[in-house]
């Protein structure tokens, strides 16, 4: 085979998003009638996929290294003047990772929903929508240029709204998804306006074209604004602060899709988006400092909130938060590998809680508030162990693969010389391992607190399956890279930089004060709740008022409901209530009133009299007379 | 004194006093008196005027015929009934004299503009005869003539159709109570038996 | 002949106008009528007026005519009056109100 030809798998690209989206089209229309086949049908998409991306890599592995790039062009989709965008796919080292795991992953998810799901009214519609966000998840991380990009951007939005607001016979439901699409909403306008200023600069948004030629045509200003712009609509979709206040309500929509869209893959967006615009950003350095400061801040934000929630869902949405500020920790020091593989082992290891957490509740009557649950462990095993893995990946248990994603991202900040962001981000690995511990002791440990703890039972083998299987590559995906130079930073190479290695402690020591870390919040949290030895009330009422702030979030979204979203209200009420009502169909009544005044003004002629007729031919003849005399 | 003048000053008078009477009188039937007054002066200004046939069909059908066949009706709807005098309509009264009287003034005005008030010269004038309107009548005029014949017939059967009473069939009970009952009620105003029964 | 015609054409003037009065002033449709036989009859003198003026007796043709459709709609007018009163019990012409609007 010549470097230059095209392996053989490689042109069936296409039909990793397009199977998912045919059989979403098909539950749409027959999924009522298809039954529970409508979940198997939808798997089965799914896994086709996966086995496709799992070709595809395996031929792209057979290219060399440093021209790992397959672009298709599909079709043309916009020719305004000389503006050209195409349906165009890429496939190189970082669009590669991202569909193993949105299939793969996707692909686990869909069969637990299969039992998850039974017996729900809207079973068909569920599938559908969750293969048509499959759909658009594979077309923003395989899109050329930016606008396919951004297709798959707002068509991943569309399918959280939809999934969020499943059950929107439950009003806080519709509430919740309204609330997801509105934020993210602002993050994707100004996405927008960084779309736009490309074009405008380059002429074109191709990615090609704009990693081609970025250094020649911006400024440092320019990509400074952009590289910000779309920041913005990555903080947005990510959920990182400011713009983070929709996850955690999102936690109302089912378990899968929290599962798949808000640990898995749609929050993940946000960093592929950074990940991939790299080269913007790195020409305007603030802009990686920028989101440095954002991820940071979120991480330890999101990990004190994680800390006072008492919905089981609640603490993995802000676990989520946290661990995508890890991440973008990770690209604002150019850590891209770091970053990606941190992704890849948060998908698992999130996925996986989410799951078991869905799975806990199916085994407790649907219930979510953890101080109901407790003694777990026995009742529900495969759930608590699987679950428990995760947990440990996520708090930095070695070997697991949290441990060593971590542990590279407070490495390269200590070796990049920023003592400061590695103190601090070790404080958030503290949090972090604390909250997972708070969560699995409250859950499976200790005595029972509830009738329906106490009477729990396992899941199905349809669910507790994947819960096992995300359970090993939790624990074994550590594999990629054990360090930061491992394996899957070789394969991102010619795609994203890795970040420069330098002085600092040496990786042994680091790696011994990670493991001290970890040990030491699960250590205190057992103590405090898993043991229980400590009363936990007391302890609570003399921590206040901090458990109530972070449980509160720290009141951001009460800010924002007095400071933006009231007077919005007030805004569209004037609008509805005043504007509409009285002055627009006001106006339209006036008309109608108006035209009803003049006929009842001119139907008083119609007296009934015929004198009053006759008065009005006389006078009529009268003045034509007068007027015939009188003219010149 | 030339003897058409006198006769013109003192019947031009009399006609507007009675014309201006028929106009106020309550009583339908004084009314009715007053008009065949006027009719009869303007017969006598006919005659001024050289038309002496003219003169002869006013007072034989205007006159005559017409004035007697109001009288008729009159009788027929009520003879002692005398006007309500009060004006429902507002400005009515007003509206009308001053119409009247602007309309009396335009006309003087465009009679002064047009004819003047001087006095012509005699136009040798054929006479308005019994002959010569004949003359005129059965040849120049023939076509019109045959036409209002024929109106005069359409409008004798229209009235008598106008004036029919509706026929209704005959109610068992009637029949064998051997006589008909009230008329079927007219809608509106009408109530059984009021005012006084007309037959025909 | 010495009157000017002028004064048999005011002299109809008037007359006219006081028919036009009757027919606003009064509420008995009989009266009304009879105005407006007044006002007809001042149309026919003018008529005969202007005959004589021009010595064409086209005008004394046209009064007499006018005449006969006078009588013809005397009849006919009459015969209305006479249904009108069947319905209302009056001739008071303010009871015909039906086309109020």
């Amino acid at each position: 085979m010549t470097p230059q030809a095209v392996p053989s798998s490689m042109h069936l690209l296409w039909l990793i998003p397009a199977l998912p989206l045919a059989v979403a089209i098909v539950n749409l229309f027959v999924g009522k009638r298809l039954g529970k086949l409508a979940g198997v049908l939808a798997s089965v998409a799914v896994a086709c996929s996966f086995a496709l991306s799992v070709m595809v890599v395996r031929d792209l592995l057979t290219m060399p290294a440093e021209s790992r790039l397959y672009i298709r062009h599909l079709f043309d989709w916009i020719r305004v003047g000389g503006f050209n965008v195409g349906a165009d796919l890429r496939l190189d080292q970082v669009s590669a990772v991202m569909i193993m795991v949105v299939t793969g992953v996707g692909m686990l998810i869909h069969i637990y929903a299969i039992g998850y799901m039974d017996g729900d009214p809207r079973y068909g519609r569920f599938f559908a929508y969750m293969n048509l966000f499959v759909f658009f998840m594979l077309i923003l991380v395989l899109g050329e240029n930016l606008l396919v990009l951004y297709l798959g951007w707002e068509g991943v939005g569309l399918c959280s709204y939809l999934l969020i607001g499943f059950w929107f016979d439950k009003t806080e439901n519709a509430v919740a998804a309204k609330k997801a699409f509105i934020t993210t909403r602002i993050g994707d306008t100004l996405m927008l306006v960084g779309l736009a200023l490309i074009a405008q600069k380059f002429g074109t948004l191709d990615f090609t074209v704009i990693f081609g030629t970025a250094a020649g045509t911006l400024t440092k200003d320019a990509a400074t604004v952009i590289s910000l712009l779309l920041f913005a609509g990555a903080v947005g979709k990510s959920a990182q602060l400011p713009l983070h206040v929709w996850l955690p309500d999102a936690m109302a929509g089912p378990t899968p899709v929290s599962a798949l869209i808000h640990a898995a893959t749609m929050v993940t967006a946000g960093v592929y988006l950074v990940i991939r615009m790299h080269p913007l950003f790195e020409i305007s350095g603030v802009a990686l400092t920028v989101v440095l400061i954002v991820g940071l801040l979120t991480a330890i934000y999101a990990a004190t909130c994680a800390l006072g929630q008492d919905d089981i869902k609640r603490v993995l949405a802000y676990s989520t938060i946290s661990q995508l500020g890890f991440m973008f920790m990770a690209v604002g020091m150019r850590a891209y590998a770091a970053a990606m593989f941190m992704l890849v082992a948060h998908a698992f290891y999130k996925a996986l809680m989410f799951l078991g957490a869905g799975s806990v509740m199916h085994g407790t009557h649907d219930q979510t508030d953890m101080n109901r649950f407790g003694g777990l462990l026995k009742p529900m095993p495969i759930t608590a162990i699987t679950f428990m893995i995760g947990a440990a990946a996520q708090a930095g248990v070695p070997p697991l693969a949290g441990f060593f994603a971590k542990d590279a991202i407070l490495e390269i900040a200590d070796h990049s010389g920023r003592i400061g962001i590695y103190v601090l981000g070790s404080a958030g690995a503290f949090l972090s391992a604390a909250y997972i511990g708070r969560m699995v002791f409250l859950t499976f440990f200790g005595a029972p607190r509830s009738q329906d703890a106490a009477h729990a039972h396992e899941s199905p083998a349809v669910m507790w399956f994947p819960l096992a299987v995300l359970a090993a590559g939790a624990a074994t995906i550590g594999w990629l890279n054990l360090t930061p130079e491992g394996r899957l930073s070789e394969w991102l190479r010619p795609a994203a930089a890795v970040a420069v290695s330098g002085p600092g402690l040496s990786t042994g020591v680091l790696l011994a004060i990670a493991v001290a870390i970890t040990a030491a919040a699960l250590l205190l949290t057992w103590w405090i709740f898993g043991s229980g030895r400590v009363d936990r009330a007391a302890f609570l009422d003399r921590a206040e008022p901090l458990p109530r702030l972070f449980k509160n979030g720290w009141y951001i979204d009460q800010a924002y409901r007095t400071v933006l979203v009231r007077p919005s209200e007030v805004g569209a009420a004037i609008t509805a209530q005043v504007v509409d009502a009285k002055i627009v169909d006001g106006a339209f009544n006036a008309i109608g009133a108006g035209t009803k005044r003049l006929a009842q003004a001119g139907r008083r002629i119609q007296t009934g009299y015929v004198r009053s007729y006759a008065l009005a031919i006389a006078l009529g003849a009268v003045a034509l007379l007068l007027y015939v005399g009188v003219r010149p | 004194m030339p003897l058409d003048n006198v006769v013109f000053w003192v019947f031009a008078p009399i006609s507007v006093a009675s014309a201006i009477a028929m106009l106020v009188m309550r009583n339908a039937v004084h009314a009715a008196l007053f008009l065949i007054v006027n009719f009869f002066c303007i017969a006598v200004m006919y005659l001024l005027l050289d038309a002496p046939f003219l003169f002869a069909v006013q007072i034989i059908v205007y006159a005559g015929a017409i004035m007697v066949l109001f009288l008729f009706v009159i009788m027929l709807l009520g003879v002692d009934r005398t006007e309500d005098l009060r004006e429902r309509l507002a400005g009515q009264r007003i509206a009308a004299v001053v119409l009247g009287v602007g309309a009396a003034l335009e006309i003087t005005m465009a009679i002064r503009a047009g004819v003047g008030f001087a006095r012509h010269a005699p136009v040798s004038f054929v006479g308005g005869s019994a002959q010569a309107l004949a003359a005129k009548l059965f040849t120049t005029y023939f076509f019109p003539f045959e036409v209002t014949s024929i109106l005069l017939i359409v409008a004798a059967i229209a009235a008598m159709v106008l004036a029919q009473r509706k026929a209704r069939a005959v109610t068992l009970a009637e029949a064998a109570a051997g006589r008909p009952e009230a008329p079927a009620p007219a809608p509106a105003a009408a109530g059984a038996g009021a005012g006084p029964q007309v037959v025909p | 002949m010495r009157t000017p015609i002028a004064y048999f054409l005011v002299l109809s003037g008037i007359l006219f106008s006081i028919g036009t009065a009757g027919v606003l002033l009064r509420k008995n449709a009989l009266v009304i009528f009879m105005s407006v036989e007044l006002q007809l009859n001042a149309v026919n003198l003018t008529l005969v007026a202007f005959s004589r003026m021009h010595g064409d007796l086209g005008g004394q043709v046209l009064a007499f005519f006018s005449m006969v459709v006078a009588a013809a709609e005397v009849v006919v007018g009459l015969a209305i009056i006479v249904s009108v009163y069947r319905r209302h019990h009056s001739v008071n012409v303010d009871e015909a109100r039906e086309l109020s609007g």
